[in-house]
This record gives C-alpha cells, sequence and structure tokens, in this order.
C-alpha cells in the first residue's frame, strides 16, 4: 500500500470512528451517577423535643386532671400509711401504687418512701432539715441531697434548658429534675439510639471497629 | 537552507490524489466537530445549574444592604420554586458582645444521635446523599484518641456500659485552618466566632475539607435532596438555606436561631441535657459557669493549634 | 506596525494549517488522541450536569486522581524547564534547541493541570471568584492562591520564550538576548517554585500527619527531576525518529545524568520517610501505616505502592550502571521511572493522606469510570497539544517554515514519497 492510499484509509476510518463516537454519546450508553441511595427518613420520634416526663408544675399549669395526687381521697388524714418490708427488708410497694418502681439509690438505700414523703401531710414532701415542700417545688427536695448536681442545675450547667439564651429576645425554659428523672427511679433508662450514618461510597467497608479491648 | 522558488514541484506519484484527501481530511474534520457537539450533549440535562443573576452575584461583605435584598428575594422565589413552599430567608447580623462557645458534658452523652438528626432537620441538609454535620463516635473508656472511635455502632441499647459517646462537628476554631486555605475567601469567621461560609461563592475545591483537623466539612456531591414535607422554612443566608450541588457547607451553631438569641436545635433536643451553648462574655451565662468551675475540660487535637470554641468536659 | 501585525497574523495561519497535515501516522495519532479527548469531554459534561458524585471521591476520600495527576504534572512542567540549566549556564551549544521542546512540554503540562484543577472543581462556573481584583483571591494566606498565580504566571513566561524564539526563527533573525534570557532565567527559579507551592498545598495541613511533614517538599522536587526528564528523553527519541530532527546522543545522556541523580535522591528520601513512620511507632503514621502494610483488612494500595518502590528502585539500578548509556537500558528505566513516580505522588501521596480520616475511619477510594475517562481525555488533550506544539515548532527550528517561503505551496508533509522535505540539514 503506497503511503498515500494509507492516508486515505486513515482518514476514511477517523470519519467514521467520529461518527460512531458521536452516535456512541448521543445514545448514553456507560457513564451514569451511581444509583439513589434509598435511605429511611428518621423515625419523627427522634426528633421530639417535648421532655419525656411530665411533673406535677407542669400539669398544673396545662389546668389537667389532678385527682391522682388527692391523696387523701383514699388515705385517712389522722393515720401516716404504714410501710410494709419482706424478709430482706426490702419495701413492699403497695397494690394500689403498683405503677411504681423503687429504684432510687444503690443498694435500695433510698426505697423508703418517707425519706422524701412526709407522712404527716402526704400533700408534700419533707426535707431533713425539718422543711415541708409543695409537690411543684420538688426539685428543692432532690437538691437536699444531690448538693453538687443543684448547683449545676441552678446555675444552668446540669439539665435542659430550651429556648432563648438571650432572654431579653424570648422566654427560656429550665427544665425540672423530674423532667428527665423518675423521682422513684431516678436513672435514666437506655434506649435505641437513632440510625447510624450512611456513606456516600456503598458498598463501603465497615468503619474502623474500637481498637481497645473491652476493660 | 529555503527550497528554491524556480523548480517546479515533483511530478506527483501515482495514486496521489491531492483533492480527495483534502476531500477527506475536511470530512475528517467535520466528522470530529460532530462527534465534539455529540459529546457535549448531557449537558442538555444541565438545566438551573446556574442564572446570569447567581453568576454575577458579589461576595457576601461586598453586598449592600439593597444586594443583599435582591438575593434574598432570589432564594425565596428558588426555594418556593423547588419545593412549594415560599420560605422566611433573612440575612442575620452578629449580636454585639456576644462570642459564642459550645461545652459538651461526655458523662452525660448516652449516643442517642438525636442531636445528629435535629441538626439534619433544623438545616435543611441533603437526605440522600447524606449528609450529616454532627458525627457520634462511641469511644472505649481510658482514650481520648479519636482513632478508637466507632461511628456505625448499632447497640439495641444505648449507653454501652464500657464506653462513652462522644459528638464532633465543627469547633468553630479561633485559629481555623479552613479559613486559611479557602482560595477565594468563601468561608471566614464572623465576629461571634461563627466560622460561615458564603454558599454562593464558594469554587467547591474542597481544601478546606481536606485542611479541616475535624472532618467538620461536607460536600454536596450532587443535588441535595429534601423532602418537601421536612423543609425548614425558617433560613438565613449563611445558615440553613438549602444549598447547591458543588459546595461545602458545616455546622454553624444553627446561626438562624441562635443569632436570634436562641438555643441551637442539637442543645435543644438532647434528652439528657449533654450540650451547652452560650455566650461566653457574659458571666452570668451557663457556658462561663462551665468553663469556670469543671476542673476538667478539653478541646479535640489541642496540639493543632486551632483553639476550638468547642470544649469536652466531664462531671465525675 | 502594521505589516508587524500582519507577519505575526500570517505566522499563526501557517503555524496553525500545518497542525491539519502530516503522514498517515500522524492522522491516526492525532484521531486516536482527539477521540480519546472527546470521551473524556462527554464524561466531563455528565460530571458537570450530576455532580461530582459521578467521581469515586466522598467526603472521607476528598481528593482523588484529578489532583493526583495535577501534583504529577505540575512536577513534570517544573522539571521541563529545569533542563533548560545545562544550556544556559554551563552554555552547551547542543541542547539549544532541545530547550524549546523542553518549555513545550512545560506549556502542555501546564495546560493538562490547569483542566485537572478545573474538572475537580464542584462550581467551575465561578472560576472568576479566583481572579485577583476581581474575585476574592485569598493571597497570600491560601497556598492555593499562590498555585492559581504561578501556575499561570509559568504558563505565560514559557508561552512568551517559546514563541518568541519560534518567531524569530521564522523571521530567520537572532532574538535580543534581553528579551528571553531574563524570562528564562526567571522561569528555572519559577519552575522551582510552582512545585514547591504545590509541595506546601500538602504540607501545610496540620490536621493531616502524612503530609504534614517536611520531606514533601523535597520529595516532591526529586521525584519531578526524576520523572520530566525521563519523559523528555522518550519524547525526544520520539521526536528524532518521526521527524528526522537531528537530536545527538549526547544530549539524551546528559539529561540520563540528571534522571540518575534524582532517582538516587528520590530513594534515599524514601528511606527517610520510612524510617521516621515506623520507627518511633506514633499514632501519626496510620497513613503510611495503610499505604505500605494495609489496616485493619484494607491493603487496596499496598500492591500499588510495592510496585512503584520495585519499579524505582530497578529504575535506580540501570541508571547507575553503565549499560543505561545504552538506549534500549535507558528507555527502559526511564518508563518504569515514569510509571514508579505516577504512582507514588498519585496513590502514593493523596490517597494515604485522606486514609484514614481525622476522626478515623477508614473508606476506601476507587475511581470511577467516568472519573477515568475524564482524566484519560485530560492526557490526550495534553498530547494533542504537544504533538500539535512540535508539529509546528519542527519545521520552524528546521527552516522549513519560515517567512522567507511565504507564499509557496505549503510544505505538504503527508506526501510519503519525498523525503526531501524530511531530510533537514543541521540546524543554526
Amino acid at each position: 500500500m503506497t503511503g498515500s492510499i494509507r492516508i486515505k484509509w486513515c482518514l476514511g476510518a477517523l470519519v467514521l470512528g467520529f461518527v460512531g463516537l458521536a452516535a456512541a454519546f448521543l445514545g448514553d450508553l456507560w457513564g451514569h451517577p451511581p444509583a439513589h441511595q434509598q435511605i429511611a427518613l428518621v423515625d419523627k420520634s427522634f426528633l421530639e423535643q417535648t421532655p419525656w416526663r411530665r411533673t406535677y408544675a407542669d400539669m398544673v399549669r396545662a389546668k389537667e386532671d389532678m385527682s391522682d395526687f388527692d391523696c387523701y381521697g383514699c388515705h385517712d388524714q389522722k393515720k401516716p400509711p404504714p410501710l410494709r418490708f419482706d424478709k430482706n427488708s426490702i419495701l413492699i410497694v403497695p397494690e394500689e401504687h403498683k405503677d411504681i418502681v423503687m429504684g432510687h439509690g444503690s443498694h435500695n438505700r433510698n426505697n423508703l418512701c418517707y425519706n422524701c414523703h412526709n407522712e404527716s401531710n402526704l400533700l408534700t414532701f419533707q426535707v431533713r432539715d425539718g422543711r415541708e415542700l409543695k409537690f411543684a417545688d420538688s426539685s428543692q427536695l432532690c437538691g437536699s441531697c444531690h448538693g453538687p448536681n443543684y448547683r449545676d442545675w441552678e446555675a444552668g450547667a446540669h439539665g435542659r434548658i430550651n429556648g432563648y439564651w438571650n432572654t431579653s429576645l424570648g422566654a427560656a425554659r429550665k427544665l425540672d429534675c423530674a423532667n428527665c428523672h423518675n423521682p422513684h427511679n431516678p436513672h435514666i433508662p437506655t434506649r435505641k439510639p437513632a440510625p447510624g450514618p450512611h456513606a456516600l461510597r456503598t458498598p463501603v467497608y465497615e468503619y474502623q471497629a474500637s481498637r481497645a479491648p473491652n476493660p | 537552507m529555503t527550497p528554491s522558488a524556480s523548480t517546479p514541484p515533483p511530478a506527483p506519484p501515482p495514486g496521489h490524489d491531492p483533492d480527495r484527501r483534502s476531500f477527506l481530511r475536511s470530512s475528517a474534520a467535520f466528522a470530529g466537530l460532530t462527534a465534539l457537539a455529540a459529546s457535549l450533549s448531557p449537558l442538555r440535562e444541565l438545566g438551573d445549574y446556574t442564572s446570569t443573576e447567581q453568576f454575577l452575584q458579589k461576595y457576601y461583605k461586598e453586598m449592600t444592604p439593597e444586594d443583599m435584598k435582591k438575593v434574598l428575594r432570589r432564594i425565596t422565589n428558588e426555594v418556593e420554586r423547588q419545593y412549594g413552599i415560599r420560605p422566611h430567608v433573612r440575612d442575620l447580623r452578629p449580636m454585639d458582645g456576644v462570642e459564642f462557645v459550645y461545652a459538651l458534658n461526655l458523662t452525660r452523652c448516652i449516643g442517642c444521635r438525636k442531636c445528629v438528626h435535629a441538626c439534619v432537620a433544623e438545616n435543611n441538609q441533603s437526605r440522600s446523599p447524606e449528609i450529616q454535620y454532627i458525627r457520634v463516635l462511641k469511644m472505649p473508656h481510658g482514650s481520648m484518641d479519636v482513632d478508637k472511635g466507632n461511628h456505625t455502632y448499632d447497640d439495641k441499647d444505648v449507653p454501652d456500659p464500657g464506653y462513652f459517646y462522644m459528638p464532633i462537628q465543627c469547633q468553630q476554631c479561633k485559629n481555623p485552618p479552613c479559613v486559611k486555605v479557602c482560595p477565594v475567601n468563601a468561608t471566614w469567621q464572623e465576629k461571634d466566632g461563627i466560622t460561615v461560609i458564603d454558599y454562593d461563592w464558594c469554587i467547591g475545591c474542597r481544601y478546606c475539607e481536606a485542611a479541616c483537623p475535624y472532618w467538620a466539612r461536607r460536600f454536596n456531591f450532587t443535588k441535595p435532596e429534601i423532602p418537601k414535607d421536612r423543609l425548614n422554612p425558617e433560613m438565613s443566608y449563611l445558615g440553613n438555606r438549602p444549598r447547591k450541588q458543588g459546595v461545602m457547607e458545616k455546622c454553624h451553631f444553627c446561626i438562624q436561631r441562635t443569632r436570634a438569641g436562641r438555643y441551637p436545635a442539637c442543645l435543644e433536643v438532647c434528652p439528657v441535657g449533654a450540650r451547652k451553648f452560650g455566650n461566653i462574655l457574659d458571666p452570668e451565662s451557663e457556658i462561663s459557669y462551665i468553663l469556670r468551675t469543671k476542673r476538667i475540660f478539653i478541646q479535640l487535637k489541642e496540639e493543632m493549634g486551632t483553639s476550638p470554641r468547642f470544649f469536652y468536659y466531664f462531671d465525675k | 506596525m502594521i505589516t508587524a501585525a500582519r507577519n505575526y497574523l500570517v505566522f499563526l495561519r501557517r503555524s496553525a494549517r500545518i497542525a491539519f497535515v502530516g503522514d498517515w501516522r500522524y492522522y491516526a495519532w492525532m484521531g486516536v488522541l482527539t477521540a480519546i479527548t472527546l470521551l473524556g469531554l462527554n464524561a466531563y459534561a455528565k460530571q458537570l450536569v450530576h455532580g461530582l458524585v459521578v467521581t469515586g471521591m466522598s467526603d472521607e476520600v476528598s481528593w482523588g486522581v484529578y489532583i493526583a495527576n495535577f501534583t504529577f504534572l505540575v512536577g513534570v512542567a517544573a522539571a521541563a524547564v529545569m533542563m533548560v540549566i545545562p544550556v544556559y549556564i554551563y552554555d552547551n551549544e547542543e541542547l539549544h534547541d532541545l530547550v524549546i521542546f523542553g518549555e513545550l512540554l512545560a506549556v502542555a503540562a501546564i495546560i493538562m493541570c490547569l483542566l485537572f484543577v478545573t474538572v475537580d472543581l464542584g462550581r467551575p462556573d465561578r472560576f472568576w471568584h479566583l481572579i485577583p481584583g476581581l474575585g476574592q483571591l485569598n493571597f497570600p494566606r491560601s497556598m492555593l492562591s499562590w498555585d492559581v498565580i504561578v501556575l499561570n504566571g509559568y504558563l505565560l513566561l514559557n508561552v512568551h520564550i517559546c514563541g518568541y524564539l519560534l518567531y524569530c526563527r521564522y523571521q530567520d533573525r537572532k532574538p535580543a538576548k534581553w528579551f528571553y534570557i531574563p524570562f528564562v532565567f526567571t522561569a528555572i527559579i519559577w519552575a522551582v517554585s510552582i512545585h514547591t507551592v504545590t509541595a506546601f498545598l500538602y504540607v501545610g495541613l496540620g490536621g493531616r500527619p502524612f503530609w504534614n511533614a517536611s520531606i514533601v517538599g523535597p520529595r516532591f522536587l526529586a521525584s519531578a527531576f526524576t520523572a520530566g526528564p525521563a519523559i523528555i528523553i522518550l519524547a525526544l527519541q520520539i521526536i528524532r525518529h518521526v521527524t528526522h530532527y537531528r537530536i545527538t546522543d549526547k544530549a539524551l545522556l546528559t539529561l540520563r545524568s540528571i534522571v540518575q541523580v534524582s532517582m538516587i535522591i528520590n530513594v534515599f528520601l524514601l528511606v527517610c520517610e520510612v524510617f521516621k513512620e515506623f520507627y518511633s511507632g506514633t499514632t501519626h503514621s496510620e497513613s503510611a501505616r495503610y499505604l505500605f502494610l494495609g489496616l485493619e483488612g484494607h491493603h487496596a494500595l499496598v500492591p500499588w505502592i510495592w510496585t512503584a518502590i520495585g519499579f524505582n528502585l530497578i529504575a535506580m539500578t540501570i541508571l547507575v550502571l553503565p549499560v543505561s548509556r545504552g538506549l534500549k537500558y535507558l528507555n527502559v528505566a526511564c518508563v518504569l521511572s515514569i510509571v514508579g513516580i505516577w504512582i507514588e505522588k498519585g496513590m502514593g501521596l493523596v490517597i494515604p493522606g485522606f486514609i484514614p480520616t481525622p476522626l478515623g475511619a477508614i473508606v476506601d477510594y476507587v475511581p470511577s469510570l467516568n472519573e477515568t475517562l475524564v482524566c484519560l481525555g485530560i492526557w490526550a488533550f495534553g498530547l494533542l497539544c504537544y504533538t500539535i506544539f512540535l508539529r509546528m515548532s519542527v519545521p520552524i527550528l528546521q527552516g522549513r517554515l519560515s517567512q522567507a517561503n511565504e507564499g509557496q505551496p505549503e510544505i505538504q508533509g503527508d506526501e510519503p514519497d519525498t523525503p526531501a522535505s524530511f531530510a533537514t540539514p543541521a540546524p543554526h
């Protein structure tokens, strides 16, 4: 093949090649973006800001039915309700209050109703120094034993404040102890966490697991 | 050196057909141009990639109030067109005498990740691909080395004994490496300590993402996807307005809330009150109290010299 | 004034026209390169529409082959000009014209660098934000702003030098020394700066301990001066073969000594790096561990880096032995060096910097098909540019394309039976 014929074939091949390439481009045959990741939207319960417990004060503010707190509807004004213990000296919660699960303090140290409740006046609490507190002031009762946490709570460092940090622009609402802690069983309950992160590149390897041995 | 003009050109050898050749040459060139045009065919779907207005938009710090009004109007219309909801977009300025600082109580955090999702909801982050400003690390007792953290824990019950949980987000450093490296000043630190991003100025080079020692910055690899019914219409220019493909974003301390005097979304949802936020220049704020009274508080990767405005502390 | 402008335009027109003329090998080569370029352009169009999600990058590994190729090519561009030193400082007449080939390679390499950076941007429509005065160039704090300035300045320097020297040769007049010698010396110093600035892009990031090391700058320069002249050695032989332009072996051997010394330094610096990372055993060496040994079951880069090290060691051995004075062995050493250093600068530098992330996560990076096509397209475009530059400059240097033979039938380079077109007298 002489050189000039080679050139013609070459140019001819180029023409065909470019036309083929143009067709391939228009056909959009490759290079598509990766498949859209179907990630479930998070359950709205994880976005809830309302405190998981409502205090006596909350219920009063919301003008709710307070008949549950009418102790003397069942109890006798002149007779303090007796406490009963089993053979291991563990408090027996009466049938009428079976919704109360005691768990205040380790080794059942604080599972004694009258450490907080006032046997002479069930509508109040009693503090070690002899004071009586209304139900709405329950946080002071917690603070009478839990000093450091109470001081932190007063300063805003313990617990949660919702609303405005700049109170000149709006209201701040500091949650009370009982908004987070069940007074009879104050330990914050465990829960299922919200879903973890979904990385862009799938399949993706596991993020490296914790390397330290379990203590 | 140069060929003499008098000698005639040599006789063409057989098969030499200049006309056919130049026709083929032009055909090849034409076919090449066709292929060139066809190669650009995907650009038909470019759609609302940009507009003249957006292309010419000024830098945030050089905008007059009139410019900003026009821009906010444009953003409002764009969001309404895309999501069917008319948002309220503002440009909130920093308050005087305010420097924001964040503190996180590692004794309290239970690793429930509610903060992660509250942030996503408040700040209109893309759901797919997923962008989350906060990453919670499950750390073993006894170490602050983030390399030991587990990002994808899926415990049945949190907290898992023997571990603590450390949420990490933008630390709003006093000496931010991301601000230093941005070639176009699209990210800078404001008076109240928040490091912000002008989403309409960012060129998407991702140098800031490489520079951040806390992996706090996120990039929009494609068009972000926000479900219409989960859009937060209370927006701000430097904060939670929907971003576009190809720009960076990160935690901005919920600037649309905090500059209006409110707490950030992550703090308001935390079930155990592990998050604390406020104005460090106010001695009465809880954040000042914490930094004054807690004995142990640390900054992550302190040796980086970034001086974060984010402190981790322990009660016990 | 008008005649000067007219002459210049004629020069440009003739140079441009000659780029479309050649023999069948030329058409085949240019055709293939054009096709690959178009494949890359098409892939980039898809990237513009869908975003960088079509690449393999993620928030964890946010830079990939685009920046890896950019880094490698800045080195090539820097080194291409460094071979200017023996010519002007040692007054080596043999290499005079080859300087232009080196500088043209630098121009092509810089064009490729600028393209690689552009395709990596998330919002390339906002490029004007980088223009000082018009936009907001964060100079001098951001190393990327330095890079923008030095790369564009370097491009202009080399375009000026090559353009001026070629135009003077075209007009058959001696170039005025003051109009190019100062620029040449500036270019020599500038060449070092472009690669140092690119190194400092990485070194300045305190949050990435793999990069935040003083050895990165010297290693960049050592590897650049290995790979750059190696590419030129290969390119000169191709030019010699295709155009019969006179290039002596002596020129190639001068370049060989540059490659030899640089490779020895490169390997020594590698040893320094490996010792520092592994002897003290701090957690800062996690990225190095990932690269050389694998980490927590992730070994993707381990075969690559050991192949690169193997290639570099074999190349260094060949280069040190006198057998590399023979072109066959020299070429093997050059190819091994280029591939080894490309792997080192790309997979061996950019990717491990991101793994593990600053928070300890490991996410592997694999370039996607689209990303690869864009890279190939840019490489093809760069080769296309360089071929066109050579196609224009060789006839000028040989005197076949000059102002004196304006108006005569254009040389038909695609006439295969006229070896007279190619047999060239020695350049003056």
